[in-house]
């Protein structure tokens, strides 16, 4: 009898290599010289010119985490950290360089820019490339543009966050990011104004034995709301490259942020991401999250409940192929009373791929009366794949809620004999089933990015019951 | 005075949790002499006990100079073999006093084929003193045989309480231990049940109850090597005062274990809002027909239900007793022997008073 066999992402489009054409290109490695470079060529401020070199300061302090994935095989005197592509940015694709525009139209952007997207941001390589907002909500004072133009343009609304949310010291890679970030995204809501239509940025990395280091901020202001899509590729390299970007949101009173990210980085890509918020009083932010690509992705959302009444919500899910080691998760600290989070984490291992769900709750002592509840599951698609499940729940106080709950295994065979005895045929039968499985985290994503995703887990059935 | 770092995980995670290990200031026994308070019940020819211990390594254990300690300068070495199908219980009861502030023992417990024994091992103190107890239990459980572990820690609040456990289940074993934890200031458990046999099965159960400052680190560990092997982990705790429980438990499921079980639930209450309760429940899985499950819970006295219970006449304390005394009764359950039965539900209330 055969198995159920489910195929790896078809990466063909993501896949596309354009010639590795720039304006510039940093040598490789990480000194004091490289960093004052990247900072020249990046035409910074003093500020942040010195906030980059202490970063690198700290980076060379602080070691390599002591569990996870092994990331021996990074050697920072092989990446280069910043790469400018031969392109200035643009409101317009038109002036996008043609192979360039190239790319992000067959990675769909500007369709759907035009059908369901309020603004989008989209970088190639080190720098930003295109960026548009529509005039409404200009009007409305809602700010969204790329990171440089923000320390240009609002210095003081920069200064009093950029890095305060995730601090240099957190882990050497936020460091590294401290040092040599380039590109993302800045975003501002103003009191009061919602932004019904998502903002999206789509993160691009063309040049092989490169980084990317985009920053995001966010800050939605009080009693405002925000939905940000992320989206994220590269081509596939023999040499390993690197992604280190930083997300920071400010969530503030009232206010509600919903920030959704597929990543579907090329499979020579080490994922060493850090996203974190600040949720201030009766505000939520809830992350969805699908994590495709990478051979190495150490993702961890992290939501800090600070106010009185803060929420928030994950839903994410992990798809580990052939060579692929996904260590993901969330963390979540409530700090104040009446708080609330819901975690809702799925992974899918085949073909030898290893997922991990690493989280964190941490209920605080002075977070009375607040509740959480964590459900995580795990399907293996056959023998040799792995699949750990690795949750730390801290509880410091008694007045909480708190549940957590994780399942592994296989699709049960009773459940498929019960599907085919409605009717279905086998295959049938198990697409339904990993379908279902994966269907409470795409039913969270806009339409065309469900579509996206289930094309991604696309299956493949033959034969009778494994 | 010195630090160590003791009871690892299998698999480690980020440093800025605090649960890869537990690092404690020790006060190791200057003078370790002969301990010569304890009684043995219920044993005969068949079922022989001696102090021959063989060699071993753990695979685990809390740490190596804990371990080493009861490797080379034990005070209590003993070794019960198991020969038939015994109904009486074998009792193992260590009190500590004035002339026995140290124990260091070495527990080997082997049950042959086709065998069925329950083994009770229990630690006391009779006074108020500051005691020390290290040791080592190893149980091997070979084909078919049924063996029935009940550890009770009643060492009182002033004394460590360090216990490496190390078990092996053969094809068809059944191994069962229940363990009560109730004293020391720090009690430090590590347990390692490697399950190599086909259709071997162990069940865990725990009941732990902390008060003032009492520190309890339980690193429970399965490894599911055999097919159809099963695992069950069940841990029931309740924390007063400031006291505080890291609770790590692995069921790792290992490549060949097909059609393997795990299931480990921990629920914590909370009777204290000083207790603090830090859980890494871990599911690791090489193989892929299996099917694993853990919970773990935290939260303090549900309202409704001592509103109702106290509607009937209970005044809050008794209420809260009988509500923990519900949670424990499932694990209590497994006690058989009615004078020890008794003696834990008198601990239970003493310790909830």
């Amino acid at each position: 009898m055969s198995k159920t066999n489910i195929d790896e992402i078809n990466r063909n489009i993501y896949d596309i290599k354009n010639k590795d054409e720039y304006d510039f290109k940093i040598k490789k490695g990480l000194t004091p010289e490289i960093i004052e470079e990247i900072s020249k060529q990046k035409n910074d401020p003093d500020w942040m010119r010195e906030f980059r070199l202490k970063a690198l300061e700290v980076y060379n302090k602080l070691e390599l985490p002591t569990w996870g994935p092994d990331l021996s095989e990074l050697n920072m005197d092989e990446i280069a950290t910043y790469v400018k592509p031969k392109s200035k940015l643009n409101d317009s694709w038109d002036d996008v360089p043609e192979d360039i525009k190239n790319t992000f139209d067959k990675l769909g952007i500007p369709e759907a820019e035009k059908t369901s997207l309020a603004g989008v941001g989209a970088q190639y390589d080190s720098e930003v490339v295109y960026h548009s907002i529509k005039e409404d909500l200009i009007k409305q004072g809602v700010i969204y543009t790329d990171m440089e133009t923000a320390v240009r343009e609002y210095p003081d609304l920069v200064k009093e966050h950029f890095m305060k949310c995730v601090p240099v010291y957190d882990h050497k890679f936020v460091a590294l990011h401290g040092a040599v970030w380039s590109g993302g995204s800045f975003v501002y809501v103003p009191k009061g104004v919602k932004v019904d239509i998502p903002l999206q940025s789509y993160f691009r990395l063309n040049s092989p034995e490169s980084g990317q280091f985009e920053h995001t901020l966010i800050i939605v202001d009080e009693g405002a709301s925000l939905h940000f899509i992320e989206g994220c590729s590269a081509p596939k390299y023999n040499k390993v490259n690197l992604h280190a970007g930083c997300v920071e949101l400010y969530v503030k009173d009232n206010s509600y942020l919903r920030y959704s990210t597929i990543e579907n980085w090329s499979k020579n890509m080490l994922n060493l991401n850090t996203k974190k918020a600040i949720v201030g009083k009766n505000a939520q932010v809830d992350w969805v999250s699908g994590s495709f690509g990478s051979k190495i992705s150490m993702l961890y959302p992290m939501s800090i409940l600070n106010g009185e009444g803060a929420k928030t919500e994950f839903t994410g899910i992990s798809f580990a192929g052939k060579g692929q080691n996904l260590d993901n998760g969330f963390k979540v600290v409530h700090n104040n009373i009446n708080t609330s989070s819901v975690v809702n984490a799925k992974s899918i291992s085949k073909n030898g791929g290893k997922c991990t769900y690493r989280s964190l709750v941490r209920i605080n002592e002075n977070a009375k009366n607040s509740k959480s509840s964590v459900s995580c599951e795990s399907l293996m698609l056959d023998d040799f794949s792995i699949s750990d499940t690795i949750p730390v729940n801290d509880i410091r106080t008694d007045e909480v809620e708190f549940s957590h709950e994780a399942k592994i295994g296989k699709i049960g065979d009773k459940t498929i004999f019960y599907l085919m005895s409605r009717g279905l045929s086998e295959e049938d039968a198990k697409a339904m089933i990993v379908r279902g499985f994966a269907y409470p985290i795409s039913k969270e994503l806009p339409v065309e990015y469900a579509v996206e995703m289930n094309n991604l887990i696309n299956l493949e059935l033959e034969g009778a019951i494994g | 005075m010195e630090k160590l770092k003791l009871n690892e995980t299998p698999v480690r995670t980020s440093r800025n949790f605090n649960i890869n290990n537990t690092k404690l200031d020790i006060n190791f026994p200057e003078k370790i002499t002969p301990f010569q308070n304890l009684k043995i019940l219920n044993y005969s020819n068949k079922n022989y006990i001696t102090e021959k211990i063989d060699k071993y390594n753990l695979v685990y254990g809390l740490n190596k100079i804990l371990e080493n300690q009861v490797k080379e300068n034990s005070n209590k070495n003993i070794k019960i073999e198991i020969d038939s199908k015994i109904n009486k219980d074998i009792v193992l009861d260590f009190e500590f006093n004035n002339e026995n502030k140290t124990l260091i023992d070495n527990i080997e417990i082997i049950a042959n084929e086709n065998t069925k024994a329950t083994v009770i091992i229990k630690y006391c103190t009779e006074c108020d003193l500051e005691y020390y107890h290290n040791g080592i239990i190893r149980a091997l459980a070979k084909e078919n045989s049924n063996l029935n572990i009940i550890i009770v820690n009643f060492l009182n609040q002033k004394s460590n309480n360090f216990l490496s456990i190390e078990n092996k289940c053969e094809n068809n074993a059944n191994l069962k231990y229940t363990i009560i934890d109730f004293g020391g200031k720090n009690s430090i458990t590590n347990y390692f049940s490697d399950l190599t046999g086909n259709s071997s099965n162990n069940r865990l159960d725990t009941i732990y109850l902390g008060k003032e400052n009492q520190f309890f680190d339980l690193n429970y560990i399965g490894e599911l090597r055999g097919q159809k092997s099963n695992i069950n982990i069940e841990v029931q705790g309740a924390l007063k005062d400031e006291s505080k429980k890291h609770f790590k438990g692995t069921i790792d499921f290992k490549k060949g274990c097909k059609k393997a079980t795990g299931n480990e639930n921990e629920a914590c209450m909370l009777l204290s809002d000083k207790a603090k309760s830090l859980a890494l429940p871990m599911l690791l899985c090489s193989e892929e027909e299996v099917e694993g499950n853990h919970s773990t819970s935290s939260g303090k006295v549900g309202e409704k239900e001592l509103f109702y219970i106290m509607s009937r006449g209970f005044d809050k304390n008794s209420a809260i007793k009988l509500l923990v005394r519900a949670n424990f009764n499932k694990i209590l359950e497994n006690i058989k022997n009615e004078e020890l039965l008794e003696q834990i539900v008198n601990e239970i209330n003493k310790r909830l008073d």
